[in-house]
């Protein structure tokens, strides 16, 4: 993003090709395992987006009594509310209906189908109870008789959506506290101390009015809407002191500008949570949910696992505070904020892609680890983890072990690779 | 040396405090009650059916000596609605539901009168004796206690029915107790009407002092003392005492195994470096380092461990028993069986970062100056290598430390679990399962110590090998 925008400004017509992200990309497809991984990487994906239309139980098309229906499209309206289940279906009689007409996905089974006749683990070369070649189990089954290749399918969306949604989060708190405590370090942020004040003011209000005052409403209503309204009244309260800045300046004492140290504050959070082994830190949170759900081990991981985008972001603004052309901005009269978000950040990027690959990697062995364990997720959600685990108590069924742990190893390598990649196309010290 | 050690000390006191807090904080947002535990009762709020006033006593000893009876923090900040006494209510779930009340209606006066209302008309159910027939009686005692803990208002509504369903059908009951259920009804009908959420508008600020249950975590936990099991009332320092020594142990073994390893491997790898066999060591490292240990370690057990594949060469589980009365040589070879796996699988991840590291360091100093010196001296190649540039490449790999320690920690974790071994990680996923809570929140300040104290020893180390650093002066970061 910030990469295309450079290029248009800065370079132009001709020599376009000098700029880094040119060359780095170039250098990127240079690096073969990186391009393969890409390349599995959107399969990948692809099997996360459309995981319904690849393993489902229900048709995606089919025609009854010269009727069409569009099952799979049709249970997205069914969660959503819009539309419910009229007889010939019920929303679950899926395998006993007779279809005039039908085009199944590719696995006729969803995750939590439960295949009676093949139950207690039926591994893929067994002979198996299924009215045509089209239903068997290619991946074996389960104890309770779910398809393992319809889990795999499943846990490919899990563990994209925790890879992706955690180090976002992860990324967004990285990038915003690496850069501040990199760029202003403890000296460099000044503000008066009526606005330091004011804003711890409005900070400690909108804790008290979102939060302690509200808890009423925190007991009963929805938490979505809930986490949504504290972060306005936080909002408000911040805004509303920020305009009270201007008056109280008036009082000579507190118009004196003082240094925020955000950089001692930074490091030493980082340091605290780089002193907690993250699993334990991890478990010891995930524990008190009480109705678990793989959004809040998304929320959770990309709330502990920033501090190495933090670092990274840091160590670079650091170095980038010293150059030149930060100098020049200032000379220019541009504001602090405007050389960091516009000038510095952009090129203290590239680290932070390194950085989000491997973490990626990281979450989802978090994810598979936690699931593996059976904490953290509610009940019925299949994952690679969860598959994993059924192959402890039964070590006959070694296509429970080793078909959910391969896509664990491949999803792990290629992020893992393609940071590799990104390091030696992006790493300046690599081309000298 | 000396100085420089008290100073990072004295830099870790703080980090320190505030992981204290975040064990604290989240220890106290446990769900369950530790007393209703300690008095085997569980969650059974009809428990105190028998004899209300016997259990109320029990209860208030034990939670007292457990210390839970005290304000949580030297401080409370909350809203003018709530008084600052809430820790009277020795009982959680009393507590719990007074707070939501209030929450509710922020009117603590008509609340507490509520309260009382409850507890006068349990005492009078339980002094009517023989007037009342005894099916309303027992309904009634039944659904009383129910209110206690009831803070939904549809809720409230269904038992205050239920109760009045009960005294009207008793005429006995009714002019015994009667006039103290109106007087309750009463109480309810004023908390609602009454109520006034404005209050929770004013911030209010209440001061508790040292008697808190903070304070005293803290200074038991710097004497060592760590709690008691919710499980089997054993303490906890002691569980975790036996629990560090595996875990110290597989770890030590592991990355003493995977430095001993990965040193040479990297070394040769960068002597040679861009020949195919450097390559060809960079790819299998590779893999190692992305096999994710868990799937490894239950492939092992599932193939290793087992007569199905033919390959059981393992034992499955645990550490090995073995008596008193067993030679060393016995010990040695039961935990050597038993630990094979575990070690091997928590080398291998290490091993392919650290020889990465090694090899890339070494690179490095391969390149400097000196070396060409060292050769064009004409000095041996062996000693080139070992002596003038592997001492340089040393320092980045002994740092490595710090970071290694807390992974093979949180690494060890998977392995205890899947493999048996009683160390730490196991300790905690199953006091996690067994809702045991002060053995996971222990652990947690545990594991931050060991993590520190492993960034203090790299740092130590870190001056000791390279000499250009000197340990008195602050660092730059």
């Amino acid at each position: 993003m910030f990469g295309r925008k450079k290029r248009q400004r800065d370079t132009g017509g001709g020599n376009r090709r000098q700029s880094p992200w040119v060359l780095a990309r170039q250098r990127l497809r240079q690096h073969r395992p990186a391009v393969w991984s890409l390349r599995i990487l959107v399969v990948l994906l692809f099997i996360a987006l459309f995981a319904d239309f690849i393993a489902n139980v229900r048709p995606i098309y089919c025609r009854i009594e010269g009727r069409h229906f569009f099952p799979v499209m049709q249970q997205y309206a069914v969660s959503l509310g819009l539309s419910n289940w009229k007889p010939p279906f019920n929303g679950n009689n899926w395998r006993e209906l007779t279809y005039e007409k039908a085009i199944m996905p590719l696995i006729p089974y969803s995750a939590n189908t439960l295949d009676v006749y093949n139950s207690n683990f039926v591994g893929p070369f067994d002979k198996q109870k299924t009215k045509s070649p089209r239903y068997r189990h290619w991946l074996g089954t389960n104890r309770v008789g779910h398809d393992v290749a319809a889990g795999l399918v499943a846990g490919t969306r899990t563990a994209m959506l925790v890879g992706v949604v955690a180090m976002a989060l992860a990324t967004l708190i990285g990038v915003l506290l690496g850069s501040l405590a990199g760029y202003f370090g403890d000296q460099h942020l000044r503000l008066s101390r009526a606005a330091v004040l004011l804003y711890l003011l409005g900070l400690a209000a909108g804790y008290y009015y979102a939060f302690i005052a509200r808890s009423a409403a925190w007991m009963d209503g929805n938490l979505l809407i809930e986490i949504i309204k504290s972060i306005s009244i936080i909002a408000a309260c911040l805004v509303f002191c920020h305009f009270l800045i201007k008056w109280v300046e008036k009082i000579s004492v507190l118009k004196k500008p003082m240094p925020l140290p955000v950089d001692a504050i930074v490091v030493r959070l980082i340091e605290v949570l780089n002193a907690i082994p993250t699993l334990l830190l991890i478990l010891s949170i995930i524990v008190l949910i009480k109705r678990p759900s793989i959004f809040y081990v998304m929320a959770i991981i990309g709330l502990v696992r920033w501090t190495g985008i933090a670092r990274f972001v840091r160590g670079e603004l650091l170095r980038i505070r010293q150059l030149g052309y930060i100098e020049a901005g200032r000379a220019l009269g541009f504001s602090e904020w405007r050389i960091l978000w516009r000038h510095a950040l952009p090129n203290a990027l590239s680290p932070v892609l390194i950085a989000i690959a491997f973490g990626i990697a990281n979450a989802i062995l978090l994810e598979a680890f936690l699931s593996f364990l059976g904490i953290g997720l509610s009940v019925d959600t299949v994952t690679w983890g969860t598959l994993l685990n059924e192959a402890r108590s039964q070590p006959k069924a070694w296509w429970l072990a080793f078909f959910p742990g391969f896509a664990i190893f491949v999803s792990v390598t290629i992020f893992n690779l393609l940071g590799e990649g990104l390091n030696e196309a992006l790493n300046p010290r690599l081309h000298r | 040396m000396w100085k420089f050690l008290a100073r990072r000390l004295l830099i870790f006191l703080p980090t320190l405090i505030v992981i204290s807090f975040l064990a604290f904080g989240l220890s106290t947002c446990t769900p369950g009650d530790p007393v209703m535990l300690f008095l085997n009762l569980g969650n059974n709020p009809g428990a105190q059916l028998s004899n209300p006033t016997s259990y109320e006593n029990e209860y208030r000893e034990m939670a007292a000596s457990l210390g839970i009876d005290k304000p949580v923090f030297y401080f409370t900040i909350t809203t003018s609605a709530y008084p600052d006494t809430l820790h009277h209510f020795v009982q959680k779930e009393r507590r719990e539901c007074v707070r939501a009340l209030i929450a509710r209606y922020g009117n603590w006066p008509q609340i507490e009168h509520y309260y009382q209302q409850i507890a006068l008309l349990n005492r009078k159910l339980f002094q009517v004796k023989g007037q009342a027939s005894g099916e309303a009686l027992t309904r009634a005692r039944a659904t009383l206690p129910f209110l206690y803990i009831q803070d939904k208002d549809p809720l409230i509504r269904y038992h205050l029915d239920t109760l009045q369903f009960a005294f009207r059908s008793d005429s006995a009951l009714q002019a015994a107790a009667g006039a103290q259920f109106d007087a309750l009804n009463a109480a309810y009908g004023r908390v609602k009407q009454e109520a006034t959420p404005s209050a929770h508008w004013i911030p209010a600020f209440y001061w508790h002092g040292a008697d808190n249950q903070y304070h005293r975590w803290l200074l038991r936990l710097l004497q060592g003392d760590l709690g008691v099991s919710y499980r089997d009332r054993l303490p906890v320092a002691g569980k975790l005492a036996t629990a560090l020594r595996w875990t110290l142990l597989i770890n030590g073994l592991a990355i003493l195994l995977a430095y001993g390893l990965a040193i040479p491997l990297g070394v040769y790898a960068a002597v040679h470096r861009g020949a195919r066999r450097d390559r060809l060591i960079a790819v299998v490292l590779f893999a190692l380092h992305s096999l994710p240990v868990f799937w490894i370690a239950t492939l092992m057990i599932i193939f290793f461990t087992t007569p199905e594949y033919g390959m059981d060469w393992f034992p499955t589980m645990g550490v090995g028993d073995t008596d008193k009365g067993d030679s060393s040589w016995q010990v040695f070879t039961t935990r050597v069986s038993h630990l094979t796996l575990p070690v091997i699988c928590l080398t291998y991840g290490s091993l392919a970062f650290i020889s990465r590291q090694m090899r890339s360091s070494m690179v490095e100093a391969l390149e400097q100056d000196f070396v060409r010196t060292a050769r064009a001296k004409g000095l041996r190649e062996s000693v080139v290598i070992w002596k003038h540039a592997f001492r340089n490449a040393l320092s980045p790999i002994v740092t490595m430390l710090a970071s290694v320690l807390p992974a093979a920690i949180a690494g060890s974790v998977v392995i205890e679990v899947i493999f048996g071994i009683p160390g730490m990680g196991k300790l905690t996923v199953d006091a996690i399962g067994a809702k045991d809570w002060p053995i996971v929140y222990a652990v947690l300040m545990l594991a931050a110590l060991v993590t520190m104290a492993g960034i203090l020893l790299a740092d130590v180390l870190y001056g000791i090998i390279d000499p250009r650093v000197t340990l008195g002066k602050k660092k730059e970061s």
